[in-house]
């Protein structure tokens, strides 16, 4: 009989008292497992948003980089843009030419709204969509001095209408599933302007004259579950995934990329654009277009690469007060888990402590009889000290059992919720703020932690009763009843 | 210690027990004999005086070396027989074997051996409460006996026993004595009892009071 089996057959003679211990010592362990796991999550989200951000930040970098002579033009955004019911706003018929651009007020049902289209495209910032306007106007910007090229676009968001309540009015809003760009498939606007994807992960990127297919970005070909190869229908037109592309300078993770003309067509907007590309023949003369073009123009909104800068700019300041903002919210979430886990270790060690001080108690008999057949201090110690610590062991396969079900419930209670915007509750660039999302996960690390925990523990609530044990003396031990 | 008087269990107190000899020690409660086997047995300290065992000064030994010599030396028997209730009757018998036997197999051997010693062979796998006070006495007689010690020291040994028990557990300490030639100090207060030993001491207010012979002296002087 060693002193294992001792030490397990003493705890199960007690079984309702050791069931109760066990459950009481594997919560603790559960919540002491899970607090940590919330903190993980939280970091992991925090870090991941502010990758994004940072990343965000460097391809906006990189495109205006890229796209010095670039100009911007769309209509500013309505508020049909945002999705909301606008029974009085009617669709007006393209206009004729020499007149000033027609201007077909967005219609829901085909754009929707929230669609975070691009960086400058219209509307991108507040969340709503360019007007589409007549496709004539490139003709009108195209012959102006200076210009190397336009390229007309065509934006539409494809998703789902949410009804929700704002300030005691119900609104429609569209949550896009995808958004489809229309490009002009030209070799002279493809093979010299930045407009295409440029991180094809599969297939091919789009190419001059191409029609009928369509460049996916990875989400979008999760959404089709859809390859390179396969088929999809958009809005009732089947079209063959050509390629599929990745995050880069110019690529939305939600666009979907086809054929200018296809675009127009399956959106049923034929003969109309969202937004004109021009491209200057040299930076020194963007902003002399620019300034052109908003005076033949004023209906228009125009953005330079000097606007995009300044745009820049105030993201990078809005990216460095959020990451404040995050860094400090941690760090009050981490404070608050460090005073949360020392009072469960301390309930966790009392638990022991006084559950062995009781048993010693009982057992101070039988301590001196152990002594009197010839047990040594050190053997009625261990026996005492490794029966506490198996009892810990035992609650820590309860407490990891119930980490990994209650994991996320338990950290949710018991750790406030990370706030990564601050004050900053919707509108700018971030028109969707989406809620922090931190799952709180039991993983391998913390498995180990908190056997570790329970082993520590057990050990240490039981050290000073085991040595009260083996301090008894046992003439005195025998007299006890 | 009475309150914050100091009485003193036992005093001048000298006594002699030969290797081999079977010694009772009576007298009324609070005369001092539980502490006289107490001490005598190494699981208390006398304040003055000492304890010689083989010549050596027990009483003035460390307890990381008294319990060495209380598992090698001693067998204790209680009145209560102080069995773990945990354990079955061969694996209480064991206990004591635990830091001198390494061979798990030589240790159950041996525990069954005494069992059978004692007259209980057939119930080495019932745990003590499943045993009349009779066999747990025989288990805890076994106990005291598995690492063949030298003294066995039984306090009130009969004392919740009936009367049928009573004489067979004496017997069994007496032919102990006889045949294996185990010092026996029981303390008793049963004075029939006493007189299957070969001599009683009278213990009053922690003296020797009178010596006595019992009648384990006559089968002794009997045996060749």
């Amino acid at each position: 009989m060693g002193i294992v089996t001792r030490a397990i057959r003493n705890i199960s003679r007690r079984k309702m008292r050791a069931l109760l211990v066990i459950i009481a010592l594997g919560f603790s362990m559960a919540i002491m497992i899970s607090i940590p796991a919330g903190v993980f999550a939280n970091q992991e989200a925090a870090q991941d948003l502010t990758d994004n951000l940072s990343n965000i930040i460097s391809q906006t970098g990189a495109t205006i980089n890229q796209t010095l002579t670039q100009i911007e033009c769309s209509l500013a955004p309505d508020m049909a843009g945002y999705g909301f019911s606008r029974p009085d706003i009617s669709t007006t018929s393209p206009g004729q030419p020499g007149q000033a651009p027609d201007v077909r007020v967005f219609d829901p049902s085909q754009f929707g709204g929230g669609a975070v289209s691009g960086m400058f495209g219209g509307g991108a910032f507040a969340g709503g969509q360019a007007n589409p306007m007549n496709e004539s106007l490139y003709t009108d910007i195209s012959s102006l001095a200076g210009v190397a090229a336009v390229a007309p676009i065509l934006q539409a968001s494809q998703g789902q209408n949410v009804t929700m309540e704002r300030m005691g009015r119900t609104y429609t809003r569209l949550v896009p599933d995808y958004v489809i760009e229309g490009i002009p498939l030209t070799l002279e606007v493809i093979d010299n302007y930045p407009i295409l994807p440029t991180n094809i992960t599969a297939g091919r990127n789009l190419q001059a004259g191409d029609s009928g297919v369509v460049l996916l970005s990875e989400n979008n070909s999760a959404f089709f579950e859809a390859g390179v190869g396969d088929s999809i229908t958009i809005l009732d037109q089947t079209f063959t995934v050509i390629g599929i592309h990745g995050t880069s300078s110019v690529s939305d993770l939600t666009t979907l990329y086809m054929n200018l003309s296809d675009a127009q067509a399956v959106t049923n907007n034929t003969g109309f654009i969202t937004s004109l590309k021009v491209f200057a023949e040299s930076s020194s003369l963007v902003t002399q277009i620019s300034n052109e073009i908003s005076s033949l123009h004023p209906e228009l909104t125009v953005s330079t690469a000097q606007q995009r800068l300044d745009q820049l700019t105030s993201l990078q300041t809005m990216y460095n007060t959020t990451l404040e903002n995050a860094e400090a919210s941690l760090g009050q979430t981490q404070a608050l888990a460090i005073q949360e886990i020392l009072v469960v270790i301390s309930a966790t060690s009392l638990i022991v402590l006084f559950v062995m001080l009781y048993t010693v108690r009982e057992r101070t008999k039988e301590i001196g009889t152990l002594k009197a057949i010839g047990f040594s201090n050190t053997t009625v110690m261990s026996q005492f000290m490794l029966e506490g610590v198996l009892l810990s062991l035992m609650a820590g396969v309860v407490g990891i059992a119930i980490g990994v079900i209650a994991a996320p419930t338990l950290s949710s209670l018991l750790l406030p919720s990370v706030n990564l915007f601050g004050t900053t509750s919707g509108g700018g660039f971030f028109a969707n703020p989406q809620p922090l999302s931190a799952t709180a996960a039991v993983n391998p690390q913390l498995i180990l932690l908190a056997f570790g925990a329970s082993l520590l523990l057990g050990a240490l609530g039981s050290l000073y009763p085991s040595w009260r044990a083996a301090k008894i003396r046992p003439a005195e031990a025998m007299k006890y009843e | 210690m009475l309150g914050k008087r100091e009485v003193p269990a036992l005093s001048n107190l000298n006594l002699t027990v030969n290797a081999g000899e079977f010694i009772a020690i009576m007298g009324p409660s609070g005369s001092g004999k539980t502490t006289l086997l107490n001490v005598i047995g190494c699981i208390d300290k006398p304040t003055n005086g000492q304890v010689l065992l083989d010549g050596i000064d027990v009483g003035r030994m460390p307890e990381s070396q008294l319990y060495k010599i209380r598992r090698d030396k001693m067998g204790f028997v209680f009145q209560t027989f102080n069995l773990l209730p945990y354990l079955n009757a061969r694996e209480n018998v064991e206990l004591p074997m635990e830091g001198r036997i390494k061979s798990k197999n030589e240790r159950k051997q041996k525990a069954s051996n005494l069992l059978q010693l004692v007259g209980i062979s057939g119930r080495e796998n019932h745990r003590p409460q499943r045993l009349s006070a009779g066999e747990q006495q025989r288990v805890a007689i076994a106990r005291a006996l598995a690492n063949n010690p030298a003294i066995i020291l039984a306090d009130e040994p009969t004392g919740n026993l009936d009367s049928q028990n009573k004489q067979e557990i004496i017997k069994l300490l007496a032919n102990l004595n006889l045949n294996q030639g185990t010092t026996i100090i029981m303390v008793t207060h049963d004075s029939q009892a006493a007189n299957h030993t070969e001599r009683m001491l009278l213990l009053k207010d922690g003296k020797i009071l009178k010596e006595k012979q019992g009648l384990q002296t006559l089968k002794k002087r009997k045996t060749p």
